[in-house]
């Protein structure tokens, strides 16, 4: 029988990876033992792509055969399994800014691991952040940008957050090609995700 | 020696008189402060966006006074949209260009940005109708560019590659699972494209454009976006065939690219005949690019466009001294940022960037 791990690593058409997965519950694996494989696996092609053995293509490839595989495994998960591997995120691109190819790569990468999150799109306000919070009551709050212009928004965010007293309630990621780690600090965020990898680690890091 | 004739003297490897300056792009709300007065429509580097021509030709004469009053040498040039078309604007005002792709307008850049696409399943790329390179008004804005500038400016015509163009026209998400579950709906996407580029570059020539530049991303941050067995299996077999028209045409092409470039340098010397970006945020040091291939390619770029937003003036002066010294001495090297004068940077820092290339960039070159 195939092994998960190795049928991501060689990027398998869907229908196989499909195959692996009912072949794996078939043989009494438990689901929350095919997600930990899965997450091994996602883990392993994050190390290939930073180390240049992979690139954004095979990355993004791994990324969708693992929301396959969360999608088909997501019936079989107990309620408190499914409440360990579903922590909920909320992301979007700040207002002004309507960019939104990293971001969506960004999602991808953390339902293919497991979290849930609630995509808010683009140019989104302040106050529809702030809504996500109050309704939603996410641990992780994402916010990309691609436009130097339009960074200082994340500020204008984090500031509204804090003003509302919601500040402690939730972690908050930002990224996007001119935000970094001292920008981060300065506007007072919790981390800053390089790339899509990157923020998964973030993300996990904020959880653990 | 005039602009053009320094431009054509450095597409041919040779010191002219200064080393020449360019952007790929000013963002609207910069050239307005250049200008001093409000572009006449909205823009898209990626794709044709506006209709009706008086306006089109109204946006290549704000350009050109832009360019003019920053004593630029070379200048760009879009496809116009080919007479006939009409987009459709969605209630939301979302846009479906030619292309197939789903635009949304920035309302600070005022830039329509991919945003969505109509190819739902590879099957309906296969039902798509390409645009047809033969309809009139695909070369308006350079037309009227030549006509205006004469023999005064050098003129770049921008095409968009086949490779950025179906990875956009799909969405990158479709581009990746099809490019696994149906490769040859890619492969025949990145050749029509290219085909189709031909043409277009064919008529580009009899417009009077001295080069071309290909626009639209082969590589990131990290490295190349797709395997680079995909590079040399699809995406250079093609670059290399619209560079044969260039050349047939009488023509130099000029390959954009963000991102580290490193690992594709070597193959990329051998078909193109220059490079623009050379992003330094990504590992790009203009100095061994010129050490290793300054011989073949033409350098533009590598003046970081972070810099340019964040940096000071001093910091300025000092990084376009260094990337002079390192790419200007032997001719074949035109001064850039590393992508474009985004509203995000500073005009004094642009500004600064010019006035320090004049200032540092006869030849010979003394720093």
């Amino acid at each position: 029988m195939a092994n998960l791990k190795d049928v991501i690593l060689q990027m398998k058409d869907v229908q196989e990876v499909k195959k692996c997965v009912n072949d794996e519950l078939k043989s009494g694996l438990e689901p929350i033992e095919i997600v930990n494989e899965l997450a091994e696996a996602l883990l392993k092609v994050g190390e290939k792509y930073e180390n240049g053995e992979y690139f954004l293509s095979e990355l993004m490839m791994a990324g969708i055969l693992a929301t396959e595989v969360i999608n088909l495994l997501d019936p079989y998960l107990t309620k408190d399994q499914e409440s360990e591997t579903k922590i909920k995120i909320v992301i979007g691109t700040v207002k002004g800014d309507i960019h939104d190819i990293g971001k969506n790569i960004v999602i991808m990468m953390l339902r293919a691991v497991g979290f849930q999150v609630l995509d808010l799109g683009v140019d989104v306000s302040a106050e529809k952040f702030m809504d996500s919070i109050r309704n939603e009551q996410p641990k992780v709050l994402g916010m990309s940008a691609l436009l130097t212009s339009t960074i200082n928004e994340m500020k204008n965010v984090i500031d509204v957050i804090k003003n509302e007293g919601l500040r402690e309630s939730v972690k908050i990621i930002i990224g996007g090609r001119p935000v970094s780690e001292e920008f981060a600090q300065e506007i007072g965020a919790d981390g800053y995700g390089r790339d899509s990898v990157d923020a998964i680690k973030v993300v996990k890091d904020f959880i653990s | 020696m005039n602009k053009r004739e320094r431009v054509l003297k450095t597409l041919n490897i040779e010191e002219p008189d200064m080393v020449p300056i360019t952007e790929m792009d000013i963002e609207i709300p910069l050239m307005e402060t250049i200008v001093g007065k409000k572009f006449p429509a909205t823009t898209s580097l990626q794709t044709q966006v506006v209709v009706d021509k008086e306006l089109e030709k109204k946006s290549t004469e704000f350009r050109i006074e832009c360019y003019q009053k920053l004593d630029f040498d070379l200048i760009l040039t879009d496809l116009s949209a080919p007479e006939g078309w009409k987009p459709k604007v969605d209630s939301e005002g979302k846009m479906v260009d030619l292309w197939g792709r789903i635009l949304a307008l920035d309302k600070q850049t005022r830039a329509w940005v991919p945003y969505d696409t109509i190819f739902k399943s590879p099957e309906d790329f296969d039902n798509f109708e390409l645009p047809n390179p033969d309809a009139h008004g695909w070369t308006l804005a350079t037309e009227h560019a030549k006509k205006i500038l004469e023999d005064r400016l050098a003129i770049a015509a921008f095409i968009r590659d086949p490779f950025a163009q179906s990875w956009e026209m799909f969405t990158p998400l479709n581009f990746v699972r099809w490019t696994y579950q149906n490769p040859q709906v890619i492969k025949k996407a990145i050749e029509k494209i290219a085909d189709f580029n031909i043409e277009i570059i064919k008529r580009l020539a009899e417009t009077g454009a001295d080069l071309i530049i290909s626009g639209g991303d082969y590589c990131e941050e990290k490295g190349p976006m797709v395997p680079i067995k995909f590079f040399d299996e699809v995406i250079f077999p093609n670059l290399k065939r619209q560079v044969e028209a260039a050349h047939k045409n009488g023509m130099k092409l000029i390959k954009h690219t963000d991102g580290n470039i490193n690992p594709l340098l070597e193959s990329l010397s051998n078909i193109v005949d220059g490079l623009h970006s050379l992003d330094p945020t990504a590992g790009v040091d203009i100095g061994e690019v010129k050490e290793r291939y300054g011989d073949r390619l033409v350098l533009i770029g590598n003046i970081a466009v972070d810099s340019l937003a964040k940096k000071n003036k001093e910091e300025i002066i000092l990084e376009t001294k260094n990337v002079i010294k390192k790419a200007s001495p032997g001719g074949g090297h035109i001064i850039s940022s590393s992508n474009s004068w985004a509203s995000g940077a500073k005009l004094e820092n642009c500004l600064t960037m010019v006035k320090t290339s004049r200032e540092h960039g006869a030849y010979p070159i003394k720093i």
